[in-house]
């Protein structure tokens, strides 16, 4: 009884480690309540200092400024740290359609070019 | 221009060979017609033209300034741009909005969600999915208008400070993105046809990261649209109880019980704030009532700490401690 105890004191003192939204341990954050009921319980189960650091390094990874990597870590609630953690690199990431509708140019030029297709009638 | 218009042909006929002679139907116009005006365009709208890939940093100054925050696109850069993905991450985006003290509130992924808040008056960043097979494209832009009767959509987007495309066009696009779509709501304001969860997740989202005076006021204002919720009224206590004021996050989390006997959450909390009003007995109480409806659920382990702190105070009540919760209220 007091083994499980002293696991679960430790492991709450864990999940709190870095995390500003519980001031005193006792208290759940507001958004611990709120999304206690909507997010997948794998989630739950990472820990968000281990999570915070997977970011930050992919931040560090993926070319963001060394000074700017703790204030954008920092905007980052603990549940989008969990949800980001080991896939900052395949996460959607808007950027812009121009590349690949140069890629698709070519495809259809290489298909033209083989006789696959014949769009460009207007070309000899 | 003729190779895309071929695509788009050759894209007609696949649709027709599976939809057989039925034309396509609406896509944008509302199921009860009163819903949405037939058109709408927010032209006041400001436009930052992208430079090289960043049409995150640009769609998210174009969101930002329409919402009365003073920002530059290339000051955004250093936020939520990734340079080695040329691009930026949508909990980025919602970061960004979130650190200028505005609600970040992502739209049920629905047309009529969608073009609500842009008839409410509010821009709305869309991310949209543009690339084939292995070479996935991602892109940000703005939606700041529609006609439901030309089916159109129009757009800041990129380069073009005022896109205009079909709504198939773009639904098309939208929905490979998972219809995902973000407003930025002033705190104090709700968004068109707002969602309760949705709404508590963006304004508890504010807290989380420091943001309090924007998370008391989303607070304050769900608890007025939502009066029989509960959540908005822990938040309201969990604040109060950050600033030192133990009495109004008692009376909050009394508030929250009320509206929701079975929050463990709530009664976690408020056993808590009781111990540091010197009230162990009371604390006692409630913690064990807590204890029972945490059981096997998420706070299960946060409940049995809260615990071990009160039974590490033991002793008799001070004078002018607060009565438990309305027994009517507060069967499990």
């Amino acid at each position: 009884m007091f083994k499980r105890l002293l696991v679960q004191v430790v492991c709450i003192a864990l999940l709190n480690l870095g995390s500003p939204l519980v001031a005193q341990a006792g208290l759940i954050g507001t958004l611990q309540a709120v999304e206690a009921g909507t997010r997948a319980e794998d989630l739950a189960t990472v820990n968000a200092a281990l999570a915070r650091d997977q970011v930050r390094e992919q931040f560090v990874a993926l070319g963001v400024e060394p000074a700017e990597v703790e204030s954008r870590v920092a905007a980052l609630t603990d549940s989008e740290l969990r949800m980001l953690a080991g896939q900052v690199a395949e996460a959607p990431a808007g950027a812009s359609a121009l590349a690949v509708i140069g890629v698709v140019f070519l495809v259809l030029l290489i298909l033209e070019a083989v006789g696959v297709i014949d769009i460009f009638k207007k070309f000899p | 221009m003729r190779a895309g218009r071929a695509a788009s042909l050759a894209a007609s006929a696949a649709a027709f060979a599976f939809t057989g002679c039925a034309a396509p139907g609406p896509r944008l116009a509302p199921a009860d017609p009163a819903a949405v005006p037939p058109r709408v365009e927010l032209v006041e709208t400001p436009f930052f033209p992208q430079r090289d890939y960043q049409c995150g940093p640009a769609a998210l100054a174009t969101l930002l300034v329409a919402a009365g925050i003073p920002v530059e696109a290339d000051a955004l850069v250093a936020e939520v741009y990734l340079p080695a993905r040329r691009g930026s991450l949508q909990a980025e985006m919602i970061a960004a909005t979130r650190s200028r003290g505005l609600l970040p509130y992502v739209v049920p992924p629905s047309t009529q969600s969608l073009l609500a808040q842009v008839a409410a008056g509010r821009p709305v960043l869309v991310l949209q999915k543009t690339g084939v097979g292995p070479w996935p494209g991602w892109h940000y832009a703005v939606v700041v208008g529609f006609d439901t009767v030309d089916e159109r959509i129009v757009l800041r987007s990129g380069t073009d400070a005022r896109l205009e495309m079909s709504a198939a066009r773009f639904l098309a696009t939208w929905d490979r993105a998972d219809r995902w779509a973000l407003v930025a709501v002033e705190p104090g304001a709700l968004p068109a046809d707002p969602d309760f969860a949705r709404y508590m997740q963006a304004a508890a989202g504010l807290e989380a990261v420091g943001r309090h005076q924007a998370a008391l006021l989303a607070y304050e204002t769900a608890a007025r649209h939502w009066p029989t919720e509960s959540m908005p009224h822990l938040g309201l206590a969990n604040l109060a109880y950050a600033r030192g004021d133990l009495a109004s996050a008692e009376q909050g989390f009394r508030s929250a019980i009320e509206r929701a006997p079975g929050d463990a959450v709530a009664r976690n909390n408020r056993a808590s704030v009781l111990l540091g009003l010197g009230c162990p007995a009371a604390a006692r109480r409630e913690i064990e009532r807590a204890a029972t409806l945490a059981e096997g659920g998420p706070h299960e382990a946060a409940v049995a700490f809260t615990r071990h702190e009160i039974d590490a105070g033991i002793g008799p009540d001070a004078s002018g401690c607060p009565p438990d919760p309305a027994p009517a209220h507060s069967a499990p």
